[in-house]
Parts: C-alpha cells; sequence; structure tokens
C-alpha cells in the first residue's frame, strides 16, 4: 500500500500525518484519536463528521484526507479554551439542547462557523445554518435556541469588553 | 472503502494535471470538492488529480457577461453580489439549494457540470442563461454550449478534458424582463424532484420577445423545453398563454420514475414550478396578468 504525508494545524497543533492517498478525512481523524468527529451516514447527508477546514464547516466523510494537506482543522476537542467551554458549548448545556449527543459536536462546529459570520442571526438563519446537522432524538428546538443564546451571550461580552 | 486508490496529485497548472491524467495508464479522475466522488466510490478510479492549485476558482467579468472558475464551489457562487444580481440571482438561488451547508463548502461548479446528474440545480439556470462551457486538453481549448455538453445520466461530452470555465452571457438587452428559478424537493437542500428555470423579456404591448425554460430531473439530462419556448415566442403575455406553456412542458418533458417520485408526479409538477417560474417572470417584467 502507498502511503502519502500530509501536513495539517488541527486545534491549534501542527502534525504530520501518514495515510494512504484514498484515505477520508473522517477515518484519519478518528484513528488520530478525534473521536468528538462522529461517523454517521457516511454519504455527506447527516453532518454528524462536521469539522472546520480554514474556518468552514465540511463533512468529513466525503472528503479524501489528502484534501487538508496544508490546512487548518478544527474538531470539537479545540473548541474549549482550557477548561472554559465555548460560549456555543456553554449555551448547549445551559438549554439542554443535547439528548443522546451524537449530533451535537457537529451541530457546534456548524454554529462555531456560522457566528463568526453572522454574529447576530434570526432564526430561520440558524436553522438554514444547522439544516446540514441531523438530530434522530429530533431535538432541533433547543439547538437553535442555544445558538440563538450564545449569539446573544458573545455579543454582551463584546460590549462589556 | 477506497484502498484502490494509489496515488493523489495536487498539481500547480493545467498542463500538469493534464499529463498526470494523460500519463498515468488509466484510471486517474480529476478531484475537484470530492463530495460526488467520495460518495460513488467507483473502484476503477486509480488516482486522484485534485485541481484546487489550479487557479480555477474565480468569478470575474469576461466581455458583456461572466466567466466562473470550474473549482468555484457552491458557496462562493450563492454569496457572490455579482452572482446574486445576475438574472435575478437564479445561479446563485440554484448554488444555494445544492445540498448542505457543509456540501455547499465543499461541492464546486464544474463538479456538479462534469458529475452530470440530471438534477444537477445549477445545470438548469445555466441552460437557461445558454452558458458556454471551455474545457482543455493536450489537443488545446475548446468552448462549447452548455446545452451540447450533457449526453445522458452522468454522462457528457469532455471526454478527457478537463472543464476549465463557465461563461455566462449578459442576460438579452431590454428593461422589461424577468428571471426565475424554482426547485421542488422534500426539503431545500435535497436533491431536485423537479427544478425549473425561466428568462423572458416582453415588448411595449407584452409580447415575448424572447422566452428561456429549462427544467432538471425530468429527462436524461438537464433540457431546454423547446416547444415551450416557441409556443410564447410573440404571444401577448396572457395567464391562458402562460397555462399553454406549462402544459407544453408537461408534455415535452421525459421523467423516470425512481424512489423519490413518479413518472407522472413529475410531468405534472413540471408544468406547476414552469408556470409559477413564468408569472415571477411577468412580475419582474411588470406585466399584469
Amino acid at each position: 500500500m502507498n502511503t502519502i504525508e500530509i501536513g495539517v494545524k488541527i486545534n491549534g497543533d501542527s502534525k504530520r500525518w501518514t495515510i494512504a492517498p484514498g484515505d477520508l478525512l473522517l477515518d484519519v481523524l478518528r484513528r488520530e484519536g478525534y473521536y468528538g468527529v462522529k461517523r454517521g451516514c457516511e454519504s455527506g447527508e447527516c453532518g454528524a463528521c462536521t469539522v472546520l477546514l480554514d474556518g468552514k464547516a465540511i463533512n468529513s466523510c466525503v472528503m479524501f484526507a489528502a484534501q487538508a494537506d496544508g490546512c487548518e482543522l478544527l474538531t470539537i476537542e479545540g473548541l474549549a479554551q482550557g477548561d472554559t467551554l465555548d460560549p456555543i458549548q456553554e449555551a448547549f448545556l445551559e438549554r439542554g439542547a443535547v439528548q443522546c449527543g451524537y449530533c451535537t459536536p457537529g451541530m457546534i462546529l456548524s454554529a462555531k462557523a456560522f457566528l463568526a459570520h453572522q454574529p447576530n442571526p434570526t432564526e430561520d438563519e440558524v436553522r438554514d445554518a444547522l439544516a446540514g446537522n441531523l438530530c434522530r432524538c429530533t431535538g432541533y428546538l433547543k439547538p437553535v435556541e442555544a445558538v440563538l443564546a450564545a449569539a446573544e451571550a458573545c455579543r454582551r461580552s463584546a460590549r462589556e469588553r | 472503502m477506497f484502498d484502490h486508490i494509489q496515488a493523489f496529485h495536487r498539481p500547480r497548472n493545467i498542463q500538469e494535471a493534464l499529463r498526470l491524467i494523460q500519463d498515468g495508464g488509466g484510471g486517474g479522475r480529476f478531484l475537484a470538492g470530492g463530495t460526488d466522488l467520495a460518495v460513488q466510490a467507483d473502484r476503477s478510479v486509480r488516482f486522484l488529480v485534485d485541481l484546487s492549485k489550479l487557479g480555477l476558482n474565480y468569478i470575474r467579468p469576461s466581455g458583456s457577461g461572466w466567466a466562473i472558475g470550474a473549482t468555484t464551489t457552491m458557496a462562493e457562487l450563492e454569496k457572490s453580489p455579482a452572482i446574486r444580481a445576475l438574472a435575478n440571482g437564479i445561479l446563485a438561488k440554484a448554488a444555494a439549494s445544492c445540498g448542505t451547508v457543509q456540501n455547499r463548502n465543499m461541492a464546486t461548479l464544474g463538479g456538479n457540470l462534469v458529475n452530470a446528474s440530471p438534477a444537477a440545480d445549477t445545470a438548469t439556470p445555466l441552460l437557461a442563461l445558454d452558458a458556454v462551457v471551455t474545457f482543455t486538453d493536450a489537443q488545446g481549448q475548446r468552448t462549447t454550449a452548455l446545452a451540447g455538453f450533457f449526453s445522458g445520466p452522468h454522462r457528457t461530452a469532455a471526454g478527457g478534458a478537463l472543464l476549465v470555465e463557465v461563461e455566462v452571457p449578459e442576460p438579452p438587452a431590454g428593461a422589461r424582463a424577468g428571471w426565475s428559478f424554482r426547485k421542488l424537493g422534500r426539503t431545500q437542500s435535497d436533491i431536485s424532484l423537479v427544478n425549473a428555470a425561466a428568462g423572458l423579456g416582453v415588448g411595449p404591448d407584452n409580447c415575448v420577445q424572447w422566452v428561456r425554460i429549462a427544467l432538471g430531473a425530468v429527462a436524461p439530462t438537464p433540457m431546454r423545453a423547446a416547444n415551450a419556448e416557441k409556443l410564447l415566442a410573440g404571444r401577448k403575455l396572457e395567464p391562458g398563454v402562460i397555462d399553454e406553456a406549462a402544459a407544453e412542458v408537461a408534455r415535452e418533458v421525459r421523467p423516470i420514475s425512481d424512489i423519490r417520485a413518479s413518472a407522472d408526479y413529475r410531468r405534472q409538477m413540471s408544468g406547476v414550478l414552469v408556470k409559477r417560474a413564468l408569472q415571477e417572470c411577468a412580475r419582474q417584467a411588470e406585466c399584469a396578468l
């Protein structure tokens, strides 16, 4: 089996990984211990495997790992600053927006990418931004509320700074 | 799942990309966003040639229209002020309906066209806009109308050539014109059951000066509704005339039944979507119906 080496910056750390040319990004991330990246539909529909690639939400199950060479990745493991959770994570906890939790990393990362460009969203915009993250516990209401609350919390702390 | 893929190349220019495919001994595949390729898992693929570093990611003025690089993503199209302003934004709307946010951040315009799904959302507005596509291979560049590009489900006239650019000419001049894109799917981001794009211009007497109607997911390839266009040409735009055109569309589509919808339903919805699209065009053209 041929192998190639790729370099990525993941959650702030520079890494070099030896991969097979046909490896999918999802498989490599889980092999490297990033278990917050979930394996769901494996066809780019459910969003459980969502990670941020150069700040944009992508499905790691429909992307070859070699495509990420030279890119910056963010997984759910990299979102908290030490013991301080990201405001979106805080809001998901406070609002009870987690049921089984399988879709949660993807939802939070989609929200992270979205709020970076739209700090003051409407509910409809939040629903659009989360449309690529399916929850089979069928709990969309609280995640939507949590993202709106996180946006509000971020705006408040920006005003206080 | 992809152990048959033995090499991954990321060339820095188009010549190198073409050479890699040509000299690779078969089984090479151009890779744009990968959202189709990674799902199809075609076992005949032996190596991938990643197009992301070829400089084909752009939207720029070209003559009186716009040139769009083949690896421009759906997300870039839907956000581009130029594409949102072009023909009432029908291409931007189609791009925005092409899968979920995550898919649209990776999926490219060139990939959507070359994959040649009969339901490809961007193909329909581009057909209505008379887009032309440019390919390059060892023999050089050639440009062809998008209308002649699709030869069947997942089949194109590209051969081994690389799609490099899609050019959208300036829509016909004249103040009283309208454009519309309509999609029917289970959700906004789901694959189209039927999609339709229309554009028309009217004269001072409300007579149709030009009209373009395109549909997707209702024939082996994205198609223009030539009979309905002929029926409308020169006619005074009235509700009855729009109904006639919609009925003609329902006659000339060639849908199939599959897991998502029956051929009968698709046929009926083709007429409904085109009727609504033409009504929207008429409103923009300030044509009271």
